[in-house]
């Protein structure tokens, strides 16, 4: 799975890689109890901070993600809980998007035919 | 039997030069990944654009041959002088001439850059990493680099006794000749285990969206330059232990001088052979290559030099000719870089400093 880092982003790093690997888990790049890179070897390959891909991995797993442990490293959680409801923080960065398509000119069956594939 | 450095010097020179010229100014730039340390663009050779990059790399190509052939051509009249304290400095000066091939490379990169930035491509700050095959891709097999230089060792020692008298056998050649010159050749052995681990270390390419074509790709790659480093460590034991032969039996400077011509031609083959395979497999991957990879031009100082701050590891892939070379803006990186500036810029002026006060003779 290949992950893109943006130097220059507003989005910190340690957000962009957890974004990218949320992104993997749901499309199905990354399986379910595949391992992931430890975080001094990742953080070796990007090149940036153990700390950056440490935070990352706290985040992960706090958000039911990935699963750690000092034996096994980390890996992607086999059961991945579905609340079946969207976060708050999401809904509002939906309506953004939406607002940002709108003003754009893009229409709702456009918009709808994205999800459709992103989904 | 002084003709035997001249072709020493000969052979460690004149290869070197039209390897440096063959890898930094390619015949067909527009069919590289890098052009004088650039990363290609569609935009070069497009319209105005393309004249422009024409002229940089031509004038970059014209100068780098112009110096190759000068070295080449003074090389082959040093080769009709007598070896003698002045010739020897200019045989050693002309070995540090091997740089100015670097100058035309490095302007070429600066026009380059600049042209870049006339054409309004702007993609740096962007890092790929496949978290697939991160600490997974590795070829380097440690007891094959370990084992000639635990050969290298035992010889050593054996130098030592033989030299001390503990070993009873009379030694043909200098006293302490037969330690200070297997010490040598173990002391090159040992550098490189460092720099085969290191190597074997280096950051994952990403060239594809397929995990396993970035995974055989960075194999490749690094077998490569493991079997390279297998190879120089067996060639440098084995030369140690035919010298300490050759040292036992004969006092005879032909032979170890023809000894060094045959290593030194050994070691170039090695090189270029590696520089072979390594052109096979960018060659063989190049049609897999579909992801515009990082633009991090910047951070080369000259298309040579990598300072990024941003990057926190010490070494990188190399971008004139192959192998690895250090971030100057790490720590470490720093200190090395000092180091190997005042090495070089000490040599040449005790060097010439020898030369002056009539102190250097062969």
């Amino acid at each position: 799975m290949i992950i893109r880092i943006d130097e220059y982003s507003d989005v910190p790093i340690y957000m962009q890689i957890r974004n990218q690997i949320v992104m993997g888990i749901s499309s199905g790049e990354l399986k379910p109890g595949e391992q992931l890179p430890t975080v001094r070897a990742l953080a070796l390959e990007i090149g940036i901070n153990t700390m950056t891909v440490s935070k990352t991995y706290q985040l992960l797993k706090q958000e039911g993600y990935i699963m750690t442990d000092r034996k096994n490293g980390a890996r992607v959680r086999e059961n991945i809980s579905q609340s079946g409801v969207i976060s708050e923080e999401n809904k509002t960065e939906l309506r953004r998007i939406v607002s940002e398509a709108r003003l754009s000119g893009v229409g709702k069956d456009a918009l709808k035919k994205l999800i459709d594939e992103f989904y | 039997m002084t003709w035997l450095i001249k072709v020493i010097m000969f052979v460690c020179i004149v290869p070197t030069v039209i390897l440096m010229y063959m890898l930094g100014f390619s015949k067909n730039p527009g069919r590289k990944k890098m052009i004088l340390g650039v990363r290609d663009n569609p935009k070069f050779h497009e319209g105005e654009g393309a004249k422009k990059f024409d002229a940089i790399v031509d004038s970059a190509r014209r100068g780098g041959l112009i110096i190759t052939i000068a070295v080449v051509v003074l090389s082959i009249l040093m080769l009709c002088l007598p070896v003698n304290g002045n010739t020897m400095l200019a045989w050693t000066l002309l070995v540090f001439a091997l740089f100015l091939v670097a100058v035309p490379y490095g302007k070429g990169n600066t026009e380059l850059k600049n042209l870049k930035r006339q054409l309004g491509i702007t993609k740096s700050g962007v890092t790929y990493t496949d978290i697939t095959s991160t600490n997974v891709v590795h070829a380097l097999k440690l007891p094959w680099v370990i084992l000639p230089n635990a050969l290298a060792l035992i010889g050593t020692i054996a130098a030592v006794l033989i030299d001390l008298g503990v070993i009873g056998i009379n030694v043909a050649s200098e006293k302490y000749a037969l330690t200070l010159m297997s010490i040598s050749f173990l002391f090159v052995g040992v550098i490189m285990v460092p720099i085969a681990i290191l190597m074997d270390n280096t950051r994952n390419m990403v060239i594809s969206r397929d995990s396993n074509i970035n995974a055989n790709y960075s194999r490749a790659k690094k077998k490569t330059w493991a079997d390279l480093f297998i190879a120089m460590s067996w060639a440098n034991a084995l030369c140690l232990i035919a010298y300490d032969i050759v040292l036992v039996f004969t006092s005879s400077e032909t032979a170890v001088l023809a000894g060094t011509v045959l290593y030194s031609a050994v070691i170039m083959a090695i090189a270029i052979i590696g520089v072979i395979t390594q052109q096979q497999v960018e060659r063989r991957y190049d049609r897999d290559t579909e992801l515009e990879l990082q633009d991090d031009d910047d951070n080369w100082i000259l298309g040579m030099f990598y300072y990024n701050r941003n990057d926190t590891r010490l070494n990188v892939e190399k971008r004139l000719g192959y192998g690895g070379t250090i971030n100057l803006a790490h720590p470490a990186g720093k200190v090395i870089g000092v180091v190997s500036l005042l090495l070089i810029i000490g040599s040449i002026v005790y060097l010439v400093y020898l030369s002056a006060t009539g102190q250097l003779t062969v």
